[in-house]
């Protein structure tokens, strides 16, 4: 027993150390150091970095963001479900339908968000249509809004929504389903008594990892979102980069990472079933 | 067991992949270049040249800010330039690989931001203005003109703190380099008092957007200005605003990582040979630093009155220096207050 | 219901193709605008030429599909040992570097390989950027694969085990088969993330690992080039041909 299940968690045991926890920790220890005057990390240990998080400044972005990444997730999950449900009971062509779901997502995550900026700017399609079939005379700012963060968001993040409740929704017990209609109840009832409970885990994974994209999310508010609008993502890269501030950055990245794990690890890890 | 050892194999091969022959990496603005620039010097050289771009200083800095990214010679703007010495990034230039120097222009040879010119060798200069639609009547000519309530919505500035900063700063009539904490407060103000009417804070983009008629103003760098003129002509106007503009050059340094600086000062001093900078600076529609190369330009560009500027002009223009660290860190929180405002 | 459900259907798939369908029409607009002015491949001419494009592809590629190998078998393995007995710090860890934002893994990676390579004088390159994806692609694929776990009867191997197998051929016999379409699933999955890819690989890439991403980054901050449209457009339809080709080779 020992021996194949030391074989099976020795690749990510290993992965996982190097890979992630080293990183981590020498952020850890960086978010304690100095900055220099021009960048770089010095030896004074502090907890100045901490201390300068306590300010409105930096929670407004924060809860900025965690509004921008709730919205994004809720609406993945009211498209992205009945999309899974479809495929799922699409017979022997389930694996053509969820290639379909796929397959526009195999281009880069950037190529779709430029597919957005292209739709909606001033004289996009959208506009374009609009205006020919005389709904609007002049063109509406889409793009640049923080409606277009979301729509992007939201489009970029949905096969990441798709793909795990798909998957419950496959290996559901389908005589329940069936148990459930022949005691009469309404199809209605079926879906959101039986089958939505039933695929409760997938609709966790999936929101989960919808909603850790978006909250740290980066490129969609600066391509889309025309730099107007600061997200934790943005603010974090700014201290690596423009800032060269890497103690307050790293003290940044640990507490948006605290604040993930709080808001995430119950709803992953509920009735001590866990996801993994 | 086979599978799982080719296909430990891969990624092992994937990263031995290195093309044979000398190379020389260089790291460069996006549109910096003539066409024939890299393949001359490849073919005088029998090098291959590895060219990679970028769009904004950031970029740059992210990229090579790491110590073992690979590339021999960037471009940084000379506000970087102090920074990344201080960053242990650079490496000296050794000034007998370099010909040229006699042909800098005036305040290039003892810049500013590095008087001995030890670490970096001047590349072009640029400046920051405004790029309106022609038929704005009044034409905007000052700062000031992009806060009016005719443009909203269909202004942008630049992604970028020292010129937004800047910019509010030359408005309120103080310097564009002030670390004054009062100064710096009140730029902030007309920042975020401009805020309702700006579209959004975007760089190199706003050339389609201008050309297509989305936008009728934008602060843009000159570079981008002159390109957009040439792809709608007659219908846009730049202007160097009235209350003064920020002046920068692009300079050329050489990373201390790199492998191959004798290679990389032999491209240093090819930029500098006049022909291929007067190329360039054609190409790009930049400003040459070079004394001979301007002589070269073709006579449209060698006086063009918004590309070199008279006198007049050039003195209302206020070269960025480097900021204090305290000065630095002053204008990093602004902005952060600026965007999430 | 299941007629709103195909009704839905049609409306989610033209929502999911849309954006690209008219990136792909416009890649053949012999304008550079938005105003159609004609049929034109000279966008596909000048992506095929542009040298950064096809590289970044390419390395795109290479590096998708080694990161999905190795993610996927990191991954089932990690999955099927967790889910035999649990591993406290293990689970833990793949929690956390689920929870961890891109660019925070980005910049730790950063400085982990400026560390590494102070003392052992390398350089960041292709492999640095395979083995930062196979990284955060493995949590996806435990994830994916755990969830169909979490369904699997132990008993069936347990029977096998009676019959006289091994564990080991307990479970290529008995358990890999039933796993196969959720391992699939996630090796997709894994190939999408570690393709998609910007905010890490851009951090950590060096000299000759420009990803696909990048460029097309690059490209969209500077401005509208139906250049990016006809790149798309080419990959879109050669991914998806390859995915048919599997498809119709899995059923038979």
């Amino acid at each position: 027993m020992n021996r194949l299940r030391l074989w099976c968690l020795a690749p990510s045991a290993s992965l996982l150390a190097l890979l992630f926890l080293i990183p981590m920790g020498i952020v850890a220890v960086y978010s304690l150091m100095t900055r220099g005057p021009y960048g770089g990390v010095y030896a004074p240990f502090t907890l100045e970095n901490y201390a300068r998080l306590v300010d409105p400044l930096y929670l407004t972005i924060l809860w900025r963001s965690f509004l921008y990444a709730v919205i994004s997730t809720a609406i993945c999950l009211a498209l992205g479900f009945p999309l899974a449900l479809f495929i799922s009971r699409s017979g022997n062509r389930k694996n053509f339908y969820l290639a379909m779901v796929i397959v526009p997502f195999w281009t880069s995550f950037l190529v779709r968000t430029y597919a957005w900026m292209f739709l909606l700017r001033d004289t996009g399609l959208i506009n374009t249509a609009l205006a020919a079939t005389g709904i609007i005379s002049e063109p509406l700012t889409l793009l640049y809004t923080p409606f277009a963060v979301i729509v992007g968001l939201v489009y970029g993040y949905l096969p990441f929504m798709v793909l795990p409740i798909y998957a419950t929704l496959e290996r559901m017990d389908r005589s329940l389903v069936e148990a459930a209609a022949d005691l009469g109840a309404r199809p209605l009832d079926t879906l959101l008594r039986v089958i939505v409970p039933l695929s409760a885990p997938g609709i966790r994974a999936g929101s989960a990892i919808v909603f850790i994209a978006c909250f740290g999310a980066y490129l969609t508010p600066d391509l889309l979102g025309g730099g107007k609008t600061i997200m934790i993502g943005n603010l974090v890269q700014n201290q690596f980069t423009a800032a060269r501030d890497w103690p307050f950055g790293a003290a940044l990245s640990l507490v948006l990472t605290g604040v993930m794990m709080l808001l995430l690890v119950p709803m992953i890890r509920s009735r001590k079933e866990g996801l993994l | 067991m086979n599978r799982r050892v080719f296909l430990l194999a891969v990624p092992g091969l994937a990263g031995c992949y290195r093309p044979g022959g000398a190379r020389l990496n260089v790291l460069n603005w996006s549109e910096y270049v003539a066409p024939e620039t890299i393949p001359d010097f490849e073919r005088e050289h029998g090098v291959r040249v590895r060219y990679g771009v970028y769009e904004s200083g950031e970029e740059m800095l992210a990229r090579v800010m790491s110590g073992n990214s690979g590339w021999d010679v960037v471009f940084p703007t000379s506000y970087f330039i102090q920074p990344m010495r201080e960053l242990g990034l650079l490496s000296r230039l050794d000034k007998s690989k370099l010909h040229y120097l006699e042909q800098l222009a005036a305040p290039f040879h003892s810049p500013p931001w590095d008087e001995r010119l030890e670490w970096s060798l001047p590349y072009m200069w640029g400046a920051t203005g405004i790029l309106y639609q022609a038929s704005l009547d009044p034409p905007v000519e000052a700062w000031a003109g992009l806060w009016h309530p005719r443009l909203r919505n269909r202004v942008t500035m630049l992604d970028d703190p020292a010129e937004v900063l800047g910019a509010c700063l030359k408005k309120l009539g103080h310097s564009l380099n002030s670390g004054n904490e009062a100064e710096l407060s009140a730029a902030r103000q007309q920042a975020v008092a401009q805020k309702p009417l700006l579209r959004a804070y975007v760089n190199e983009i706003v050339r389609d957007q201008l050309v297509a008629g989305e936008l009728l103003a934008a602060q843009v760098w000159r570079s981008t200005a002159m390109r957009a003129m040439e792809a709608a002509p007659g219908r846009l106007a730049f202007s160097y605003p009235s209350e003064g503009f920020p002046l920068y050059a692009d300079n050329m340094v050489i990373l201390r990582e790199s492998g191959r600086k004798d290679l990389a000062h032999a491209f240093l001093d090819y930029l500098s040979r006049p022909k291929v900078a007067s190329r360039v600076a054609e190409v790009k529609l930049e400003s040459t630093v070079n004394k001979a190369a301007r002589a070269l330009l073709p006579e449209r560009l060698r006086n063009d009155p918004i590309l070199y500027p008279d006198a007049a002009v050039m003195s209302r223009g206020e070269w960025f220096q480097p900021l204090t660290a305290a000065a630095q860190r002053l204008r990093d929180r602004l902005w952060t207050e600026i965007k999430s405002a | 219901m299941s007629r709103w459900l195909s009704l839905y259907a049609v409306g989610a798939y033209a929502f999911l193709h849309l954006p690209l369908l008219v990136l792909a029409v416009f890649s053949f607009n012999a304008s550079r605008f938005t105003a159609w002015e004609g049929f034109s491949l000279a966008w596909y001419r000048e992506a095929f030429s542009n040298a950064q494009l096809v590289e970044s592809s390419v390395n795109s590629l290479i590096i998708g599909a080694a990161a999905t190998a190795l993610a996927t078998a990191t991954g089932a393995l990690c999955s099927y040992g967790l889910w035999k007995r649990r591993s406290a710090w293990i689970s833990s860890t793949l929690y956390l570097s689920l929870v961890t934002p891109e660019i925070v893994i980005g910049i730790a990676l950063l400085a982990l390989y400026q560390w590494m390579f102070r003392f052992l004088g390398l350089q960041l390159g292709m492999h640095t950027v395979v083995l930062a994806h196979v990284m955060f692609c493995t949590a996806f694929v435990v994830m994916v694969v755990a969830a169909r776990l979490k369904t699997f009867d132990s008993s069936l191997e347990e029977a096998a085990m009676d019959l006289g197998a091994t564990e080991w051929q307990a479970f290529l016999r008995v358990t890999l088969p039933q796993l196969a379409p959720a391992i699939i699933s996630a090796a997709m999955l894994a190939f999408i993330i570690s393709f998609d890819d910007f905010v890490i690989t851009s951090l950590v890439a060096g000299v000759d690992s420009e990803t696909l991403p990048m460029v097309i980054y690059a490209m969209a901050r500077k401005g509208f080039n139906p250049a990016v449209n006809a790149v798309s457009t080419i990959i879109v339809v050669a991914l998806g041909a390859l995915i048919l080709l599997g498809d119709r080779l899995n059923q038979q």
